[in-house]
């Protein structure tokens, strides 16, 4: 006689197992197929379900400050015109001033050595300025890329909002690269150099994509580790901002 | 008269982007325990809960209204979660080149300290050896066995679902959680206590037809 198989057992365990009457009829009669039976009724009964932790109270609060401005317009096109355009807009322009001035204020800021002591605490600290930037930079980079990465493969995609904001954020990543190298931070400067040759090949793409093409697009994305470098390096960027003092070294000491 | 999932979704594709908000307070709590079980850690847990209704914000206009929201925002989480996790996994294989390390050195470039290193509630809140054991097997399934398992074994969810959500055969659903909980086995039975070797190694495939 031929015993159970061990997928009809695990399948039968679950009630998932087509033949059920049948595998009940050889269980009441073959005592070594009760035995492996037994045995996998035993350790399935140890795997218990994950213990899963209470998220906090402001939970849903947090997930919809966080969710509230990567949500794109819905509602056609007239909707969509008559409506001012997003606020990303001014938003790269003030980075893009802060920068200007983060730069002149290096430019001009008497070294720490000579008039440290008189500078008024209240003055913007142009290495603060870049890191914000940089670190805004980062996170935009970040959702572009997580949305490339969840894109739907399914026929001809239409990649402009993408293509967009990766023009958006091309334009800003030159100059953060450049002020990160100067700044002492080649290791951000090199991940920006990356980033921004990602960057392009979106931007300079066709506005309607194959899924091909997109496979390519994530294979280049996946094979340099961009998402996961992006992720790390902004989240080193923000702790950073957070410090009350920016004296301590460039990200590169902690990378 | 609470306003249905359907009434919002339709607020929300007339323009009314703020009543997406409703939808996040009625769901993203429930969303974050199938995640969690998943993905094994909050702060991952928490980034696959906003990517879900993100991704469920964009592909709105293919909800149908008839439909229910919380089944169809499942299958975006789950399916989510097993990309993520066959990411991760992709990560984990290309650490040779990338490595993660608890105290990187400055002069290696391919080196990066993780932002959160602390271990996850999987190991802080299993305490046994047995229960460090199962962590560790489930650890050693593909991303699409543990998510069809967790789908069977902890969430009770019915081979149908299963495939539906997955996209999958029923067959090709049935045979992930074999073989889920197949490779379990060999990791688990060694230390359960059960002697005698799982018969699966002395007898390949003969079966009761």
């Amino acid at each position: 006689m031929n015993h159970l198989s061990e997928e009809q057992i695990v399948l039968h365990y679950y009630g998932d197992a087509e033949e059920a009457p049948e595998i009940e009829r050889h269980l009441a009669a073959c005592s070594e197929c009760r035995a492996e039976f037994a045995r996998v009724q035993s350790t399935l009964k140890q795997i218990e379900p994950l213990e899963v932790p209470e998220p906090p109270a402001s939970f849903e609060e947090k997930t919809w400050l966080n969710l509230r401005d990567r949500l794109p317009e819905k509602g056609g096109f007239l909707k969509r015109l008559l409506r001012p355009s997003p606020p990303k807009w001014a938003f790269a322009g003030v980075m893009a001033l802060l920068l200007a001035a983060a730069f002149l204020a290096g430019r001009f800021w008497p070294r720490p050595g000579h008039q440290i002591a008189q500078q008024p605490p209240s003055q913007v600290n142009p290495q603060r300025v870049i890191l914000v930037a940089v670190g805004d930079h980062l996170e935009r980079s970040q959702m572009l890329l997580v949305e490339i990465m969840n894109a739907d493969t399914k026929g001809p995609i239409n990649f402009s909002s993408e293509q967009a904001e990766a023009r958006e954020l091309l334009d800003s990543n030159h100059l953060y690269r450049v002020s990160s190298q100067q700044a002492g931070d080649p290791q951000v400067a090199r991940l920006l150099d990356q980033l921004g040759r990602v960057l392009a090949e979106i931007a300079n793409g066709p506005a309607e994509v194959s899924p091909g093409d997109l496979e390519q697009v994530r294979h280049t994305i996946q094979s340099e580790g961009l998402l996961f470098k992006v992720r790390v390096v902004g989240s080193e960027v923000n702790s950073r901002v957070r410090r009350p003092e920016l004296s301590g070294g460039s990200v590169n000491q902690r990378l | 008269m609470e306003v249905t999932d359907a009434a919002v979704v339709a607020q929300v594709l007339a323009g009314d982007r703020d009543a997406f908000r409703v939808l996040v307070d009625r769901h993203s709590r429930s969303i974050f325990r199938v995640v969690y079980r998943m993905a094994g850690n909050q702060q991952d847990t928490e980034e696959l809960v906003q990517e879900t209704f993100l991704r469920a914000y964009k592909s709105l206009e293919r909800f149908e209204l008839r439909a229910n929201f919380s089944t169809w925002l499942y299958r975006i989480a789950v399916n989510r979660t097993l990309d993520f996790l066959s990411a991760r996994k992709t990560h984990m294989q290309t650490k040779d080149t990338y490595q993660i390390v608890d105290q990187p050195d400055a002069e290696e470039s391919n080196q990066v300290q993780l932002p959160t290193s602390t271990p996850g509630p999987d190991r802080l809140l299993l305490s046994s050896e047995m229960k460090q054991k199962i962590v560790g097997a489930l650890g050693l399934l593909t991303p699409a066995e543990r998510v069809a398992f967790t789908m069977r074994h902890m969430e009770g969810r019915s081979i149908e679902e299963i495939s539906q959500t997955l996209n999958l055969k029923a067959s090709a659903a049935k045979n992930s959680v074999f073989r889920a909980v197949q490779k379990l086995r060999q990791q688990l039975e060694p230390y359960a206590g059960q002697g005698s070797p799982s018969r699966s190694s002395r007898w390949g495939g003969s079966a009761v037809k």
